[in-house]
């Protein structure tokens, strides 16, 4: 519902200020000594047309707002499913800084396991499903460690885990 | 002899079978590395390349060229199956192949991508064959400044494919534009934007932003719904190619300007497969009858791309052999291919080693009909990826992606940014921002403003530009575009207000 209402004003203000920011990071950039156009000048030109596209999206928005805001309320309600969303990308987040120091093979059995638990629907979250997940994740991962690693030469990150 | 007879005698000396078999395992390791996001086309060159010192000169050059055919063509599988683009070649294969994955006709994508991929390959040896040399000439008339036209109207193109709401796609497409700003500037290499980390002075690599906004957005809007209950694709069985003899002749007018977009884009070094077959899908929606089914699962959206990307091959060829210039990562590999060989390309490469030219030639149409042959036979294998329920299915595409994009330079700061680029493919699903216009700005915003600068040092004034012919017609259009994209908005809310 959120998203349906009040998306277009949150969108004209993100980037309102993305585009003030981008002009006052442009303002610190050095100006080439050589040219007119030094390194400044594409991201000035992009901070300002940013500028202008969000205040004009903006003024529509709040224009139209009621209207928006009667027809986003006839619409059916948004049954999104936020706690998978969420728990998904802290997994993620937590994944990608833990895989250098951690390294591919540790790192991955524990997410990938984690990551198919907590899509999988709430009827396949049996011991036995649980365990058909585990014997995937040890295969996959090992699978891909040894194809990186000897087929195509990539070292993945090893960590405490050196092969 | 004539072009055509030294090609009939390149092709059966192809055709021996120690030079087949090679071929076939060339296409189909180059097939491998491609659709694998992380594995590039230039990769798998890379790693053949020793393995040709100890062949003769001409089947070193023929394994080189399968790898690179399978490489470029590889990248639609991934695309349509799992919505990752294996190669940044690939991306707009996504924008139909994917929904059309979906909506169970996975097989009928694949074969039109096959088809299309192959038949773009040949329309752009054809011209590589004939025309090689002439064409050459008129790639080195295009200087920094023309290359300035072309990307600006490539730009101008978002206002195309955000027609509906044009701001919201023109905002879209600008965050590409800053993410494309961050790293070293060009000509001068002042850091922009890169907030003291050092790993940011190279910029954002162009396949981990893709792999983030595509395959990692996916997984994130499929958790919203995937608890709902267990989910597989169905994948519908067909017949041949999965399409009609009367759909194929429909297709033919919209193949033939994608290949010549292709080809086009092809020989001006520096530009590359990406950006033909995004230029090919936007120009397919805009010349079609119904553009609203784009990206919706329009075969004709693979068919521009397809056709686009693979026709690039051809084209950045004909500055390779004929002037010794390498358009991009993979024509660099195979330069150096040259060089162990022995083979100085460039203009005497013709007059001294006519066989290895045209043994080349004669590899890239044999290596594409046994690329059309390989994933043809295939497809039933690979459509297989699809039977694997979505809650397993996406965290395995995840670690492939994480492991992609480490693999493309060896950093953990591209698996890092793959999260960034998914969160923000995942808002603009949220808050309907098109994504197509992001990935169109942030491929082409550097290359711009490269052009512009370069332009500016060698001619001092922006004015000098219009002295330029080939950049007055861009630019012309690239107006033309604006005011003609603006007036259809203009109407467009008119008319939803009266009604």
């Amino acid at each position: 519902m959120f998203f349906r209402k009040y998306g277009d004003i949150v969108t004209g203000i993100f980037y309102a200020v993305l585009g003030a920011v981008v002009i006052y990071l442009s303002k610190q950039l050095p100006k080439s000594k050589v040219m007119k156009i030094g390194p400044d000048f594409m991201p000035m030109l992009i901070g300002i047309i940013i500028l202008i596209l969000a205040l004009m999206l903006l003024f529509s928005a709040i224009k139209n707002f009621k209207a928006n805001a009667e027809k986003a309320a006839s619409m059916p309600a948004d049954t999104s499913d936020y706690k998978r969303v969420l728990a998904s990308l802290v997994l993620v987040v937590i994944y990608v800084n833990i895989l250098a120091p951690v390294g591919f093979i540790i790192s991955t059995l524990g997410y990938l396991f984690l990551q198919i638990v907590v899509l999988a629907p709430n009827d396949r979250r049996t011991l036995k499903h649980l365990m058909s997940y585990a014997v995937l994740d040890i295969v996959f991962v090992f699978v891909v460690f040894f194809l990186f690693r000897y087929g195509f030469k990539i070292v993945l990150p090893a960590g405490i885990f050196t092969l | 002899m004539g072009a055509l007879g030294q090609l009939g005698a390149a092709a059966l000396k192809v055709c021996e079978p120690t030079s087949l078999l090679l071929m076939i395992a060339g296409v189909t390791i180059g097939i491998i590395f491609g659709s694998i996001p992380g594995l590039s086309a230039s990769m798998a060159v890379a790693l053949m390349l020793p393995l040709t010192f100890s062949m003769s000169s001409s089947l070193g050059m023929n394994v080189l060229v399968a790898v690179y055919i399978g490489g470029i063509s590889g990248g639609l599988i991934s695309a349509i199956l799992l919505n990752m683009p294996g190669t940044a070649s690939s991306i707009a294969t996504t924008f139909d192949g994917y929904p059309m994955a979906q909506k169970g006709e996975a097989m009928k994508a694949l074969g039109v991508g096959i088809v299309f991929s192959f038949l773009g390959s040949i329309f752009s040896f054809i011209i590589l064959t004939f025309f090689a040399p002439w064409l050459a000439d008129v790639a080195l008339k295009f200087a920094a400044p023309d290359n300035f036209g072309i990307c600006f109207f490539a730009l101008t193109m978002v206002a195309i494919l955000s027609s509906g709401n044009m701001v919201k796609g023109l905002l879209a497409g600008m965050l590409g534009l800053v993410f494309a700003l961050v790293g070293l500037a060009p000509i001068d290499g002042t850091a922009r934007f890169t907030f003291g980390i050092p790993e940011m002075r190279g910029g954002f690599n162009t396949l981990t932003t893709l792999i983030g906004i595509f395959a990692v957005a996916d997984i994130l809007v499929s958790a919203e719904t995937i608890g709902q209950g267990i989910k597989t694709i169905p994948v519908k069985k067909v017949k041949g190619f999965g399409f009609s003899v009367a759909e194929f002749f429909k297709w033919i007018p919209g193949a033939i300007r994608a290949a010549l977009i292709g080809t086009g884009i092809g020989i001006l070094p520096g530009i590359g497969g990406s950006t033909s077959g995004m230029l090919a899908y936007v120009t397919a929606k805009n010349m079609s009858k119904h553009p609203e089914t784009f990206g919706q699962g329009d075969p004709e959206g693979i068919v521009a791309t397809e056709c686009a990307n693979n026709a690039t091959i051809g084209g950045a060829l004909i500055p390779l052999l004929v002037l010794g210039i390498p358009g991009d990562g993979v024509t660099a590999m195979m330069l150096g291919g040259f060089l162990i060989h022995g083979l100085s390309a460039g203009p005497l490469l013709f007059v001294k080693n006519a066989d290895v030219v045209y043994g080349i030639f004669a590899a890239c149409m044999i290596c594409a009909l046994i690329m059309l042959i390989i994933e043809w036979t295939c497809i039933k294998a690979f459509v297989q990826v699809l039977k694997v329920p979505k809650h397993v299915l996406l965290p395995l595409i995840l670690v492939l992606c994480a492991v992609g994009a480490y693999a493309t330079n060896n950093r953990i700061f591209d698996v890092q940014s793959i999260v960034v680029f998914g969160v923000i493919g995942y808002l603009y699903h949220k808050f309907k921002l098109p994504t197509t216009p992001f990935v169109l700005c942030f491929l082409i915003g550097r290359m711009t403003e490269e052009y512009l600068r370069r332009g500016l040092m060698r001619f001092k004034t922006f004015g000098a530009f219009f002295t330029r012919p080939i950049f007055c017609v861009f630019f012309a259009i690239a107006v033309l575009v604006i005011l003609w994209s603006l007036v259809k908005e203009i109407r467009a809310s008119k008319a939803a207000k009266n009604s």
